[in-house]
């Protein structure tokens, strides 16, 4: 994972990045993206990579409690900030109350766009606790999903508005 | 081995920043256009770069003495689109920034970016045009403040040095019964570039009549187009004639290219009704009534207001 | 108007009678990828890594159509960190794809489209490696190219393939000039017929290619050990990747082993044969495991899986009474520069242009023709909804010619059960006009269309796909089963649902079994994610090996619990002895008993279902799917309100109703109708590829090759019809396709009414509306002078 793709010949810089409440120290050259120092230098691999722009939302992660593109954000400048990743807002044995209702809702299929939209409606729901369809729907749209037609996705996130279940980021 | 300069200096302070450009670093903020131009391989990320988004001086919305503006060049689209001030008193701005991108884009990219980005379909850049705004440079000697017409001269390039750093925009007061309002041509209801957009302020004299009214374009030139002409609308009731002169001035000015975006025609066509669209929003916010931002999603297709286009026309 | 209960061979169809459309109330799913994919920890292609991997970059040609006179890559070769560099001639010397053998997995002496593999490079870094492609040099001679369906099939055009001749076919294809594979279908006497109309209706519709565009870029890692081959790759289709491989390397199938991790969608854009031989290749060559990750262009660029562009020309006569008399057609689908899986598109284009009608005289000739772009192959039900947007839209224009409701004229017109199809197929019980009430009645049942709003309504059909499949059913000494199947999950969660067929049969829960699924290297053949056939065909296995299994348990409770193996109850995870009020045994239990002695493991795969007979047709160039199995009918409907002065178009609701024979999955098939429907959408009004002059893509990204956002989604209402006869498991049809068949053709209908005539070109962008509008109505007369319409609106609120 490297931007510059003519071969680069920048030396590498040592910074800490604070990740789902652990921090972690990298050493890595000033091009890289925050995506892929979080998926091979710190071995997070749940946040994706689907586009080259922009367009898909496959890498949202928190910063500092806000959605961000990991693709287009520079590693080295997320220092200082707490990000959040997939793997910080639940495991298997205790899902955060979103991915309960996604899967309750049917809103997971290849699950690829999956956690990029997870973080997405946390983000918008810490925003906005009890958003209409219509703001759901805008809430998402940075975030595409080829599979579900989007209807069970933001049924799941209104369903997930309508019981409270925003926490706080960790 | 040469000294390399540092590769990364996270800014506190303006005087951070502006020593480090003065130095040939190069400002990044959030990052969405220089980071995704190097992912594409259109353009290598600089060598140099002093990250901005930290400096709080650069990031505050407020009054100056004479009642101006002043936006720091920090200042998110998020935050513009949902700050009060320009809501009420700028809501152009307001519709342009809460257009832009996702939330993500919206959360990252600020201002100033977009302005020095310099591209003709940037979203702020017409309601900025409309506005009289001021871009103010500033290097580690001092400030200027330049118009927008100065500082954009070609799509995505602007006439500023390379050691000035755009630290703020000024809009001087509206008067009062004032409106604007942005409004876009979007194939999707989010995610969209400008396929064109205009941006008009409508001032209403005490009759209702337009007192004044300024239009720039989108998307339909090298760079930004203000509307000429636009006094023969002094003293003209809003109404079907007006929005109908409105289009045609609009669609007789713009330049635009065809590309895989829209074609010439398409586009000289659509700008006309934009225009004639966004004078129509801008004069009912005018007249205090509340459209909410943006304009595109409270009342653009799509929206359970549409009809109100026609509505407010007749 | 003629009896709905009688069909045209005169058997009166009491089950139409008895057809009605439902609304399914779910069942829990419990997805067994669910916690894995929600929390970030599943694994997909991109995320594999193996100790000392290089990475793959491809040099592509960039131009569409060129000689190659000099390819040089030692500059490449002797670059820091590349650890190898292959070209055509470091692979065996195979001309390959199914059909016809038009590819090669490097170009050889020419290239033919811009996104054709002409080297790949491994290096330590994917930086690296594309530097090394950087230096790799090629010298090209210019080639004419070929980039129109028309011009391609004139007289003297330039031939993509020169040697077209001496590729080797499948038995049944016909070839032709820069035609790759022709089909027809014929039935009755088309001429006469339309002679004898009182009506001619004549239309031509032209769709742009388009893309799957699943949200996961494909990835690919290769590893030697000794001989043996692993290579993890986002396929849809392990098994096809395996054969690939196996042809193109020249490897015996026990050596080589295909893995898909979690698969991040498809729609077809994963399925056939792509680069796993590259990757494998590079490996072999570099000593060390390589892997391949695309980028987002790249995706659009290089893979033989764009949707093709088409054009339809459609003549349909007409009787008095609004029946259709005859119908003649020519479809020509544009192939791309090679062959792909396309051979059978133009029969399977041929049956979609004929539709789901009563047609007692048709002739379609249907043509795959050669030109200079990315090659097509199977998107989503390919094919149909392009094809289905044109006969729709050309219906809607029927209809209003003879002056009927659209809907009048698809009740009247179209197919019952037991009516007789184009191919001569006798069709038992179906759902057509039952989807069509259903769908009918919830979009009028709305009231209020304004005058920017109007409804509009298409029905489609799809084939199901029978074919070879197989699983196995073990369970272990503590109870608990596995299921190790063939099958590939692409996400539309037929995989997860084996669990709940084999849970069902043996009187367990869902949870008490795991799936081991998508690699060759442990489970029984299966197609793979392909064709709507997972759980039409793998069920099928899955249900047998459940079976079988059963009767094991059977055998043991009844030596437990003595008494006869019939009497046994398998229910809760026990076994009882039915009218006994003596206590069950677990399966648990028995299962250890098992593992002590004979041991709990069944497999399954079970005769495919046939294909129906074709009877008084003829079909020049049969692929296969002459007649269809377990056809698939569907009705959806769309309100959608128009901006008449930009030409932009929302859609605000749609309405669905399917026969896809019984619905196993209530929820999974919701979900696979509301993505079809989304997808539709954007067919309809977004999502083109558009080319220069030269055959290269203007638009490889998501910004200017536009998805639906989730902004855009509109509310969607789906009705099943559950018909009797589907030859899947407890009468089940395919499913996953269907859905993707008529919501672009529905959407063209209700725009039609707003601007009064079709848009003729797909996507339906905003441009072309306002270019519809402006040029077709309304007469100079009805506007003012700021070009406004002043014409009275017409009715949007009928169908």
């Amino acid at each position: 994972m490297t931007i510059d793709e003519q071969g680069s010949e920048s030396e590498s810089i040592g910074y800490d990045l604070h990740v789902n409440g652990q921090t972690y120290p990298v050493e890595a050259t000033l091009d890289r993206n925050l995506l892929g120092v979080l998926r091979t230098e710190i071995g997070l691999t749940g946040t994706k990579e689907g586009c080259d722009d922009c367009e898909c939302g496959a890498c949202m992660v928190l910063l500092d409690g806000q959605p961000v593109n990991s693709c287009s954000y520079l590693a080295a400048q997320a220092q200082g900030r707490q990000i959040t990743t997939i793997e910080g807002l639940g495991n298997a044995d205790q899902l955060h109350p979103l991915q309960e209702c996604l899967l309750a809702h049917g809103g997971v299929q290849c699950g690829f766009c999956t956690p990029g939209m997870i973080i997405s409606a946390h983000a918008l729901l810490e925003r906005n606790s009890s958003p209409s369809r219509d703001e759901v729907g805008i809430g998402l749209s940075g975030n595409l999903c080829r599979c579900t037609g989007y209807a069970k996705i933001i049924d799941a996130v209104l369903d997930s508005a309508s019981n409270g279940s925003v926490e706080p980021t960790p | 081995m040469t000294e390399r300069p540092n590769p990364l200096l996270i800014a506190n302070t303006i005087d951070e920043a502006l020593d480090a450009v003065s130095r040939g670093s190069t400002p990044i903020a959030g990052g969405t256009d220089l980071v995704v131009g190097a992912r594409q391989g259109n353009k290598r990320l600089p060598a140099s770069l002093v990250a901005i988004d930290r400096v709080e001086e650069l990031q505050s919305i407020g009054l100056d003495s004479d009642g101006s503006l002043s936006i720091g060049s920090g200042v998110t689209h998020a935050t513009l689109m949902s700050s009060t001030v320009v809501v009420t008193n700028y809501t152009a701005l307001a519709d342009a920034a809460a257009l832009i991108g996702s939330p993500a884009t919206r959360n990252v990219g600020t201002i100033g970016g977009n302005v020095m980005n310099g591209s003709p379909a940037m979203d702020t850049g017409a309601p900025l045009a409309v506005f009289d705004a001021m871009i103010q440079l500033s290097t580690v000697a001092g400030n200027r403040q330049i118009t927008t017409s100065e500082l954009w001269v070609a799509p995505g390039q602007t006439s500023a040095e390379p050691d000035e750093l755009c630290t703020a925009i000024i809009i001087a007061p509206q008067p009062d019964r004032s409106g604007s309002a942005y409004v876009r041509l979007e194939y999707r209801r989010s995610m969209e570039i400008a396929v064109v957009g205009a941006a008009a302020v409508v001032t209403l004299g005490l009759d209702g009549t337009i007192a004044g009214c300024r239009i720039a374009l989108t998307a339909v030139a090298p760079t930004i187009v203000l509307v000429d002409g636009l006094e023969s609308l002094i003293g003209q009731a809003i109404g079907e004639a007006t929005l109908a002169t409105v289009a045609d001035l609009a669609s007789s000015q713009a330049a635009p290219i065809s590309d895989l975006r829209a074609s010439e025609q398409y586009r000289s066509h659509s700008v006309g009704v934009m225009a004639k669209r966004a004078v129509l929003a801008a004069a009912r916010r005018a007249t205090g009534e509340s459209i909410s931002v943006p304009v595109n999603r409270s009342i653009g297709v799509g929206s359970d207001g549409q009809r109100q286009w026609e509505a407010g026309a007749s | 108007m003629t009896s709905g209960l009688t069909s045209r061979n005169g058997v009166r169809n009491e089950n139409y009678l008895n057809l009605k459309a439902v609304t399914l109330e779910p069942r829990p799913f419990p997805r067994a990828d669910g916690p894995d994919k929600v929390t970030g920890t599943g694994r997909y292609a991109a995320d594999m890594v193996l100790p000392g991997m290089a990475f793959a970059r491809f040099k592509y040609a960039e131009i569409s159509h060129a000689r190659i006179v000099r390819l040089d890559t030692s500059k490449a070769e002797s670059l820091p960190g590349v650890v190898a560099v292959i070209t055509a001639t470091d692979v065996p010397d195979v001309r390959y794809s199914p059909g016809v053998a038009d590819r090669t997995l490097f170009a050889t002496d020419a290239v033919r489209f811009e996104g054709e593999i002409l080297a790949a490079v491994a290096a330590t870094t994917e930086a690296l490696a594309q530097a090394a492609v950087d230096a790799i040099e090629v010298e090209y001679e210019q080639l004419p190219t070929v980039t129109d369906v028309v011009q391609a099939i004139a007289p003297g055009a330039p031939l993509v393939h020169p040697d077209w001749q001496n590729y080797e076919v499948s038995a049944e294809t016909e070839q032709r000039p820069n035609v790759a594979s022709f089909s027809s279908i014929a039935h009755g006497d088309a001429e006469a017929g339309m002679a004898r109309a009182a009506t001619v209706v004549t239309s031509r519709y032209v769709a742009d290619a388009s893309h799957a565009s699943p949200i996961e870029p494909r990835a690919i890692l290769a590893q030697w050990e000794g001989r043996k081959l692993t290579v993890w790759s986002a396929t849809q289709v392990p098994f096809d990747a395996r054969a690939g491989v196996c042809e193109t390397l020249d490897l015996p199938t026990n050596q080589v082993r295909i893995i898909v991790p979690h698969l991040g969608g498809g729609f077809g854009g994963k399925c056939g044969f792509h680069f796993e031989a590259h990757i494998a290749a590079l490996a072999r060559a570099a000593g060390r495991p390589v892997k391949l990750v695309f980028s987002r262009k790249e995706e659009f660029l290089a893979p033989d899986r764009r949707r093709e562009g088409m054009v339809v020309e459609l003549t349909t006569g007409l009787n008095a009474d609004g029946t259709i008399a005859a119908r003649t057609g020519t479809l020509l689908i544009d192939n791309g520069a090679y062959t792909a899986d396309a051979a059978f598109f133009p029969q399977l284009a041929a049956m979609l242009a004929a539709g789901p009608y009563r047609i007692p005289a048709l002739k379609i000739e249907a043509s795959l023709v050669y030109t200079n772009h990315q090659p097509s192959g199977s998107v989503r039900a390919p094919t149909a909804p392009q094809a289905c947007w044109a006969i729709e839209s050309h219906t809607d224009e029927l209809a209003a010619t003879v002056g009927m409701a659209p809907v009048e004229f698809r009740r009247l017109n179209g197919l019952r059960s037991g009516d007789v199809g184009p191919v001569g197929q006798t069709y038992g019980e179906i759902g057509l006009q039952a989807c069509i009430d259903s769908v009918a009645s919830r979009l009028t049942g709305e009231t209020g269309t304004e005058a920017d709003e109007a409804i509009g309504l298409a029905v489609g059909w799809w084939p199901s796909f029978p074919g070879p499949s197989g699983a196995y059913i073990k369970i272990d000494s503590d109870g608990a089963g596995q299921i190790i199947t063939g099958a590939q999950e692409c996400g539309t969660g037929a995989v997860m649902t084996l669990r709940q067929l084999a849970a069902d049969e043996l009187g367990m829960a869902a949870e008490d079994f795991e799936l081991v699924y998508q690699d060759t290297g442990v489970a029984p053949y299966d197609t793979g994610a392909t064709g709507s056939q997972t759980l039409f065909n793998n069920g099928r296995a899955v249900l047998l090996a459940a079976s079988e299994l059963a009767d094991q348990i059977r055998q043991l409770a009844a030596d437990h619990l003595e008494a006869a193996p019939s009497d046994i109850v398998l229910s809760d995870g026990h076994a009882s002895v039915a009218g006994s009020p003596n206590p069950a045994v677990s399966v648990a239990e028995l299962a250890a008993t098992a593992a002590g002695a004979e041991l709990l493991i069944a497999h399954g795969s079970g005769k495919p279902g046939e294909y129906p007979e074709t009877v008084g047709a003829s079909c020049v160039g049969d692929q296969g799917v002459a007649a269809w199995a377990s056809p698939q009918f569907s009705c959806h409907g769309v309100r959608v309100r128009l901006d008449s002065e930009t030409g932009v178009v929302r859609v605000l609701n749609v309405a669905t109703c399917h026969d896809s024979g019984t619905i196993l999955n209530p929820l999974g098939a919701l979900g696979q109708v509301e993505g079809g429907v989304l997808m539709g959408i954007g067919q309809a009004l977004t999502e083109g590829t558009q080319y220069d002059e030269d055959g290269c893509q203007r638009n490889p990204g998501l910004l200017e090759y536009k998805l639906q956002t989730a902004a855009d989604a509109p509310t969607i209402t789906t009705q099943f019809v559950e018909t009797t006869g589907g030859q899947g498991p407890h009468g089940a049809k395919g499913l996953a396709e269907a859905p993707n068949v008529a919501t672009a053709a529905a959407i063209s209908n209700a725009l039609a009414k707003l601007i009064g005539s079709h848009v003729t070109q797909l996507p339906m962008t905003p441009e072309r509306v306002w270019a519809t509008m402006t040029d077709a109505t309304p007469s100079d007369a009805d506007r003012d002078a700021t070009g406004h319409d002043t014409s009275e609106p017409k009715s949007g609120d009928e169908l």
